[in-house]
């Protein structure tokens, strides 16, 4: 089938302003919207940019914004994503465009250290690992299947509107260690999520439940970091 | 078995307080609306009144607010301390959950401090107006 791509293109050392650029593919209705991405670039237009890595759903790499709705455009097939013929791609919002499709990550990522995602825990481990409940480790696990795409921080309204909001992301992260039986860091991390810019910045739109390509439950899991710091329990 | 622990509770900032009153002041609005509903029906909106007069009662039920009314004694029925005190917690927690949204949204949207102080003054002497004009009209009508 052939299908008619809209993206949006930048390029800041001599575009003024982004344009659309158009391009019409051969494409399979199973194929994904990452082989349409790569026939453009190398078959039609090789200045086009976007990032990709692995290509399964694994590394987040390729994040954007498709249809005016986050996905990974190795995930996404092309019969899911089609609109009478059309699919318009833009980079995820939110974030500086580095150019086309790329973005500036680094403000997703800074925001990411400041709940200190990583265990915490000053006491002397026994002979061999750390030992864990079944019940225990399956508290958290929806929040480890986080790749760190940015699909849910650069689809949440209070994130566009205020970079300085922690963001989604950030919380499922802490949300993986604060409710980790074998972490000590629960209160520290709960500090920077209880300060303004933290967790009641979200609004409960959703956005970033509909939109996480690993399906995690967002905004409950936002949810339960919120009950964690009204109620002061981690259960 | 899950095992639960304890953090120390993290003290208040306005995010947070403001952000539990939203809710708060969302279901007061929805249980007080009700209660003014019952009230009205109960002191005779059932036979007297339409839709349209019923919600005016229920949400402000102020006499000078009546106008073209064909019910003959509404000054003296409605006005009571029920509705007094009613209208008091609804215009309060109305008006409060509106001003903290115009708060938020300025929030969200100045990004300058001294800008986004000067209108946090802003929106707190108007939400005081608004506040003390609305009692004005309850206590005196």
């Amino acid at each position: 089938m052939k299908v008619h791509f809209k993206i949006k293109r930048f390029n800041p050392e001599k575009d003024k302003k982004p344009y659309w650029g158009e391009y019409d593919v051969e494409a399979d209705e199973s194929d994904r919207v990452l082989d349409a991405l790569q026939t453009v670039k190398w078959d039609i237009d090789g200045t086009l940019n976007f990032r990709r890595s692995c290509a399964h759903g694994i590394c987040g790499s390729d994040a954007m914004r498709i249809n005016g709705r986050n996905a990974l455009a190795c995930k996404l097939l092309i019969r899911d994503a089609v609109q009478g013929g059309k699919i318009t791609i833009e980079p995820i919002l939110g974030l500086p465009v580095i150019k086309d499709l790329i973005v500036d990550m680094e403000p997703f990522f800074a925001h990411y250290r400041t709940v200190m995602p990583f265990l915490i825990n000053n006491t002397t481990p026994g002979e061999r690992e750390r030992l864990q409940s079944p019940e225990d480790r399956e508290r958290y696990d929806d929040s480890t299947k986080c790749i760190l795409c940015a699909c849910c921080t650069t689809s949440c309204p209070s994130f566009w509107a205020r970079g300085d909001y922690v963001g989604p992301a950030a919380i499922v992260q802490a949300h993986r260690f604060i409710f980790d039986s074998r972490d000590q860091g629960a209160a520290e991390r709960l500090k920077v999520l209880g300060e303004p810019d933290g967790v009641w910045r979200c609004r409960t739109v959703f956005n970033c439940t509909d939109v996480c390509p690993r399906d995690i439950q967002v905004t409950r899991v936002i949810g339960e970091v919120k009950a964690a710091l009204i109620t002061g329990k981690i259960d | 078995m899950l095992r639960s622990r304890t953090v120390p509770r993290r003290g208040w900032n306005l995010e947070f307080v403001m952000w539990v009153f939203t809710r708060v002041s969302g279901a007061a609005m929805l249980i007080l609306g009700a209660l003014g509903m019952i009230g009205a029906l109960i002191m005779g909106a059932r036979t007297q009144m339409d839709l349209a007069t019923l919600m005016r009662w229920t949400f402000f039920p102020n006499p000078n607010h009546v106008v073209n009314s064909n019910i003959p004694d509404i000054n003296l029925g409605w006005v009571s301390l029920y509705w007094r005190i009613l209208q008091t917690l609804i215009v309060f927690f109305g008006v409060s959950h509106g001003f903290n949204g115009l708060r938020v949204v300025m929030d969200d949207y100045i990004h300058h401090d001294a800008v986004r102080k000067v209108l946090r003054v802003v929106i707190l002497v108007l939400w005081i107006a608004v506040m003390a004009v609305a009692l004005y009209i309850i206590i005196t009508s």
